[in-house]
């Protein structure tokens, strides 16, 4: 039981950043219709900013993961206008897009940071015990930012006229144009929110791991696995596709290992997109 | 084709073919390997974007391919032509029996289903040590034998990928001027349309599957011969990514993008190693550059010369 309840606490706190990682991944699909193989660059520039924000310079740690969040939505909204622009409309044209982008700007940070890893000093240490179980601070930290997080982006969704602009081009584009949502301008907010999203989440899990170049290619897969789970383009879809990748990886890491975890994690995918192209909570596109 | 074209391709091939004669610095016969090998995956992928279906399981099974070659010759003492026919056979056996279930589901789907199929293969050359070596590999693997004549010199490469690419081009090229070309076109044209004629959609595009990754096992084959060592790693996604690249560069429409797509990007992270990461971020410039200005691939320059 304690065993359980312990995997199920590391699955919770590891599952909210999958979750963040989802959560823009299937924002951008879903409004331009995007593969966005960049996003786990966007998550590796995010924890750069905090090398050199907290690391480096000092900063403090909240503030840091704020201006990552900026830094990296600034470089998405440049990133939109320049390319991904150009590409609208044309499926294979924009995966390779973000290909191209993704190529460059992680040449880019090893050409600037160097190849090596770098550690950050963590802002908190130690850990607490809820009865049995083990819970260290920072992953913590990690789990209460990216709930915050994720209750802002709701908000935002759900109340402000941008979010229901972007709920609204992602449902269906034409429709929303008919109603007066200009199109280009969501995919704008789309790309933004969803690059501020993965910044934040390398933001967070920057002193939890090393950072290098390739830090962002496995969070990558992970928000693939989630997002294909729940279903391309569902919200809904990627909160409760990220929770339950990330306790059921923790269950059979802790059981069996991290590799044959990952194998288990995408065969799972395949069955659901058999069954399912859908994903869980998806709709069904025309 | 006009004779005045048949007379130029036969002298370019003739030139490209005997370059090696000429040219003896080994470095810039690797790249011409490494050339025919990305002309031989990129043809592979381009008869899949033909269908429509962009599959990114392709790296694993150009990986399958490597260690199925590798592992006939050095476990099972298979001379290197049946290993290379076998490691072909791989690669297809791969397709025959997950194609039909995996072409029920199309554009973003299949191309992310596939994903995460070769993420499992690669996984599994991760995992599965005694067969695959785990994370170090294979190493030892011995230089190809084809019936006496031995394949051992970067020169010998050269020619045999060269021959392995101009093959390959040319039963590309012969299969779309086909009936089967017609057929494909049509498929992604219109399904229904096509389903009203008598076809049967998934049965041709899994026979198309099934040829795709019999090309790219083939090429796997003979990386793993020539490098002598292979590993996971050489295997992910970028295999694929790197083929859809030049496709994209060279332009989908003809084979002959996927031949000029890899004659330009191939050398780029091969030339100036030292500069690697340099080459890299020019390489992502170069295809951001190439879709802003160039959708349509290199290939388009010349309609857009002729309109002038």
């Amino acid at each position: 039981m304690n065993l359980a309840m312990q995997i199920a606490a590391n699955g919770l706190m590891i599952g909210l950043v999958y979750v963040l990682m989802a959560l823009g991944f299937t924002m951008i699909f879903g409004v331009m219709r995007i593969v966005n193989f960049a996003h786990g660059t966007l998550y590796m520039v995010g924890g750069y900013c905090v090398y050199l924000l907290y690391g480096k310079l000092s900063f403090n740690y909240g503030l840091t993961i704020v201006a990552a969040g900026a830094a990296v939505g600034l470089i998405g909204l440049v990133a939109e206008r320049l390319l991904f622009r150009r590409t609208m409309g044309n499926e294979l044209s924009g995966m390779i897009m973000a290909l191209a982008l993704a190529i460059a700007l992680q040449a880019l940070a090893q050409i600037i940071f160097g190849p090596d890893e770098h550690t950050i000093p963590r802002p908190v240490s130690g850990a607490l015990f809820i009865g049995e179980i083990f819970i260290p601070k920072d992953r913590l930290v990690v789990g209460g930012g990216a709930l915050a997080i994720l209750a802002v982006f709701y908000w935002m969704l759900k109340y402000t006229r941008v979010g229901l602009g972007m709920r609204a081009a992602a449902q269906d584009a034409e429709i929303a144009a008919l109603q007066g949502i200009h199109p280009k301008r969501m995919y704008a907010y789309a790309f933004v929110v969803g690059s501020v999203l993965a910044g934040l989440a390398g933001a967070l899990m920057a002193p939890i791991y090393t950072i290098d170049p390739h830090m962002g290619e496995f969070p990558m897969l992970k928000a693939f696995v989630v997002v294909i789970l729940g279903g391309l383009g569902s919200i809904p879809g990627a909160v409760l596709g990220g929770l339950l990748i990330g306790i059921i990886e923790s269950g059979f890491a802790t059981i069996l290992g991290a590799t044959k975890a990952a194998i288990i994690s995408f065969s799972l995918v395949i069955v659901v997109i058999m069954l399912r192209p859908q994903g869980l909570l998806g709709k069904v596109t025309r | 084709m006009k004779p005045a074209n048949v007379i130029y391709t036969v002298l370019l091939l003739a030139v490209v073919g005997g370059a090696p004669f000429i040219i003896h610095d080994a470095y810039l016969i690797h790249i011409g390997i490494m050339i025919f090998l990305g002309i031989v995956v990129a043809l592979s992928m381009n008869l899949m974007l033909k269908l429509g279906q962009l599959t990114l399981a392709h790296g694993a099974f150009f990986g399958l391919g490597a260690y199925a070659s590798a592992l006939f010759v050095m476990r099972l003492q298979l001379p290197f032509p049946v290993a290379f026919l076998l490691a072909g056979g791989s690669s297809a056996l791969m397709a025959a029996i997950f194609g039909p279930v995996f072409l029920r589901v199309k554009g973003v789907y299949f191309a992310l289903l596939t994903f995460a199929f070769g993420q499992v293969l690669n996984l599994i050359f991760q995992e599965w040590v005694d067969l695959f070596g785990g994370n170090n590999g294979l190493f030892g693997i011995p230089k190809p034998n084809i019936f006496g004549l031995r394949i051992v010199t970067p020169q010998d490469f050269y020619f045999f990928t060269f021959i392995l690419a101009t093959a390959v081009y040319l039963f590309i090229v012969a299969l779309y001027k086909s009936r089967i070309g017609s057929i494909i076109a049509a498929l992604d044209e219109s399904e229904p349309l096509s389903q009203s004629f008598g076809l049967n959609p998934l049965a041709w595009r899994t026979a198309m599957f099934v040829v795709s990754s019999f090309i790219v096992g083939l090429a796997g084959s003979v990386y793993a011969h020539y490098v002598g060592i292979i590993s996971p790693e050489a295997f992910t996604f970028w295999v694929v990514v790197d083929a859809l690249v030049i496709n994209v560069v060279g332009g989908l429409a003809l084979p002959i993008g996927s031949v000029i797509g890899a004659v330009l990007l191939v050398p780029l992270p091969e030339l100036l190693r030292d500069t690697q990461q340099f080459q890299k971020l020019l390489f992502g410039i170069i295809v951001m550059l190439a879709l802003i200005f160039l959708p349509q691939g290199v290939i388009s320059l010349k309609r857009i010369f002729r309109s002038k």
